[in-house]
């Protein structure tokens, strides 16, 4: 599958998905993204004590948490960049940790941390992510173009990346990750930092990718967001998934918000707490 | 307000400690051990020697005063970004009036180990010159006068550049100011010595000019009023030592208006350097670069030797060492035409950079491990921007070389010897940098720092051990040149194709060792990239 970025011959703003070049499928498997006894330890912390999760195709998968739950760690062990402990990731029917070049062919990442080639101009980063994935120079040309003008970032494309803004990191990691047209997408936090223009963008991007069969599995702490994008929804909670499925039936007739609290136990602060607050006479 | 801010510096001084581990308390503890023999001798020069020459007292006073003013003066400057107290913005959302902010800031100024280094080295004045009586007051005064400038004229300076050193470029330049000034500081020392060899002879008169003219600059006041308060010239001291308050004055209503503008004006957003769209293949080097996996890394490569700042400073290193030698050989009369071979040894030198190829990516090398490319194509890219980057820097000193000299026979040996030579290097790079990385801090203020966990020791040992490795597996090329220069020329001829073969093999048996370990082992290699910094 390649995704073309940018108005098609009809005019109508829509991206659509063509099929040319694209990386190889797999034998469909029945499921973008399957977990097995997930674990992880750093030392004496448990940060994920094993996670099963089955994510079918096409899907906008959001996974939340509180701060520590284990989220950028499961996303890490998924997308073949953190060793898990024990455990089975399958990607798109191909295992991540047995075959990892083959595996990582189908997925594009947008880590947490954004730690990116500092040095390299925007457009330079493109052209670089998009080279290493094997994609024909021409190719990564016409996409780095594309997407440079979708995501905004076309007037900055000859700056050094370490001279971006947050905003403008996280649109150009997201535009690298994009740019290979994978099978599945792992975001950590995507619409952290990023103006409303940007994120109505990005959501319509989003959206229109899953429409031509694509996987969006990403993590946020904005449950109104995930409420509206994710047709289901994964809680992490001291490393262990509390609750999965589609959001409809996690959030049981409540906000997903007021479903988050009650799971994962969290206390409201009580009225005699913090009562000096609003009497500052200064 | 000043209480809070002195014990804030106290506790960034104490922090800073306990922060790191004890490797790390230990380097810290010999760098602050490091200034106590600058404040001995400083001491011990404005002690002693006016005594024993008095003829050199007011120009030795003169131009210490103002050596330590200099440094107050552009020390803070390069180590703005290592020092969380120096940057008053981090101050502006407190509710703080600038004048009791001033008077904290330069309180927390006094404390720490390079005020306590210079009062130390200052108090050697009020020793070496003051007598007993009225004279005792006004030196200590002008000491205490001098103290001030250094620490009031740091801080206005730095105040009203703040917005200036916190911008990435200046970052940039004050790493590769700090490098220089380390080559300029040995460099000092050189020179010094054949000064002081030379002492008996100078002519003090003819520096007499220049001491006026640096009696009058700021620090020079206050140097003349220790003097005469020293001399007995009373009034003449008073007058020098109000002078050099009214510019302490002066200074601080400087930093008071820079601070009020800092507290109380928004930072206008920064404008970033747009680049035309060259691409990410260097021009020069395109002819050598494929648009594959191999050609992008390559090509990443290269950018970053030209933007990094600390390989940068590598290359700036190098380059000056290379000038020197190519100064020295043209100067000396050294006319061997062999001596363009001497390019080699700089070339083995800069290529060390490549035992650790990964750490300048650092925690960035994810998105090499993500894109599921061959680990082969990865390490070979690396060697390509090498091989290239060392061969093209061969070149110009060969050819500098060979055109001082006249070997221009021995050019096209010196190349193809390089291309041994740094083959070989690489081979050994290509296990050692897997096996042994660590990540290289993107901007830091020490240029020497090492990120990660108590790694300094170890790296530096496996290098040592790489070096070696690589000196052995090198001592069969280098004999076979030496044999050539010094007893038969022809062998040279058939060193050349054997070294370049030599290189290849070594390098592709290193290539493949390299490859096939990363391959099974990339997440750990990018753990240890992305490890925490510390200290």
């Amino acid at each position: 599958m390649i995704l073309r970025l940018g108005r098609t011959g009809k005019g109508d703003g829509r991206l659509s998905p063509v099929t040319a070049g694209s990386p190889p499928q797999a034998d469909r498997s029945p499921t973008a993204l399957t977990v097995r006894g997930l674990r992880k330890a750093f030392g004496p912390k448990v940060a994920v004590a094993g996670i099963d999760l089955d994510i079918p195709h096409g899907c906008f998968f959001g996974l939340v948490g509180p701060n520590g739950a284990g989220k950028t760690t499961t996303l890490g062990m998924v997308t073949g960049l953190l060793r898990p402990d024990a455990g089975l990731v399958v990607v798109d029917g191909v295992e991540v940790w047995r075959d990892p070049p083959a595996a990582k062919r189908r997925i594009g990442v947008l880590p947490e941390d954004l730690r990116l080639f500092e040095r390299l101009t925007g457009a330079e980063l493109l052209t670089y992510s998009g080279l290493l994935r094997g994609l024909p120079a021409a190719t990564v040309e016409e996409r780095a173009r594309e997407l440079l003008d979708v995501l905004g970032l076309a007037e900055a494309a000859g700056t050094l990346v370490v001279d971006y803004s947050h905003g403008m990191r996280k649109k150009i990691a997201l535009a690298a990750a994009l740019l290979h047209a994978p099978r599945v997408l792992f975001l950590d936090e995507p619409f952290e930092a990023i103006d409303p223009v940007s994120a109505r963008t990005i959501r319509g991007l989003l959206e229109r990718y899953t429409e031509g069969g694509a996987t969006v599995v990403f993590s946020s702490h904005v449950m109104e967001l995930v409420e509206r994008l994710c047709d289901r929804v994964g809680i992490m909670h001291l490393g262990r998934l509390i609750a999965e499925g589609p959001t409809e039936r996690v959030r049981a007739g409540r906000s997903l918000e007021d479903a988050f609290v009650e799971l994962v136990g969290a206390e409201r602060t009580g009225p005699e707490e913090l009562g000096w607050l609003g009497t500052s006479s200064a | 307000m000043a209480g809070h801010l002195v014990r804030l510096k106290l506790a960034l001084l104490r922090n800073g400690l306990r922060r790191s581990e004890w490797q790390q308390q230990v380097g810290l503890v010999l760098g602050a051990l490091g200034g106590l023999p600058l404040a001995a001798g400083g001491f011990l020069l404005l002690a002693l020697v006016p005594r024993a020459e008095p003829r050199f007292g007011l120009l030795l006073v003169e131009a210490v005063f103002l050596g330590l003013f200099l440094g107050w003066l552009l020390f803070p400057l390069l180590s703005f970004g290592g020092d969380a107290s120096l940057d008053p913005a981090r101050l502006a959302l407190l509710p703080l009036r600038p004048g009791g902010l001033m008077a904290g800031l330069f309180l927390a100024g006094c404390v720490g180990v390079a005020p306590l280094c210079t009062l130390a080295a200052l108090a050697g004045g009020v020793v070496g010159f003051a007598p007993l009586g009225p004279g005792l007051v006004l030196a200590v005064a002008a000491v205490l006068a001098q103290f001030a400038l250094c620490v009031v004229g740091s801080r206005a300076l730095l105040t009203a550049l703040s917005r200036q050193l916190r911008s990435r470029k200046a970052r940039d330049l004050g790493i590769l100011l700090v490098s220089l000034a380390g080559l300029s500081v040995s460099l000092a020392v050189q020179v010094g010595a054949r000064m002081a060899e030379r002492w008996e002879r100078l002519d003090v008169e003819a520096l007499r000019p220049l001491g006026r003219v640096v009696g009058w600059l700021p620090p020079g006041l206050a140097a003349r009023a220790l003097v005469d308060a020293g001399r007995g010239r009373l009034l003449a001291a008073t007058v020098e030592l109000l002078a050099a308050v009214v510019v302490v004055l002066l200074l601080g209503w400087w930093w008071w208006r820079s601070l009020d503008r800092v507290l109380t004006t928004a930072e206008p957003p920064a404008r970033a350097r747009s680049r035309p769209a060259a691409g990410l293949f260097p021009r020069a080097a395109r002819p050598f670069l494929r648009a594959d996996r191999r050609g992008a890394v390559a090509a990443k490569e290269l950018r970053y030797l030209a933007r990094h700042p600390r390989l940068r400073v590598a290359w700036l290193t190098s380059g000056l060492l290379a000038l020197a030698l190519v100064v020295a050989a043209a100067l000396g009369g050294w006319d061997h035409p062999a001596l363009v071979l001497v390019a080699l040894v700089v070339v083995f030198m800069l290529s060390q950079n490549s035992l650790n190829q990964f750490g300048w990516d650092g925690p960035a090398y994810w998105a090499n491990v993500v894109s599921g490319a061959d680990p082969r194509d990865d390490l070979a890219g690396r060697n390509l921007a090498a091989m290239l980057a060392g061969l093209g820097a061969t070149a110009v000193l060969a050819v500098a070389l060979a055109a001082v000299t006249g070997g221009w026979p021995y050019l096209p040996v010196a190349l193809c010897l390089a291309a041994g030579v740094i083959a070989v290097v690489l081979g050994v790079c290509d296990v050692v940098s897997v096996r042994f990385p660590y990540p290289v801090p993107e901007v830091t203020s020490n240029l020497w720092a090492v990120q990660g966990t108590g790694q300094g020791c170890l790296v530096g040992l496996m290098q040592m051990v790489a070096f070696a490795v690589e000196g052995l597996l090198l001592l069969p090329v280098f004999t076979l040149v030496g044999v050539g220069v010094l007893v038969w020329r022809p062998l040279l001829a058939v060193a050349c194709p054997v070294a370049v073969l030599y290189g290849l093999v070594v390098w592709r048996v290193g290539l493949g060792m390299g490859a096939r370990w990363l391959r099974d082992h990339q997440p750990e290699l990018l753990a240890q990239l992305s490890a925490r910094r510390a200290g």
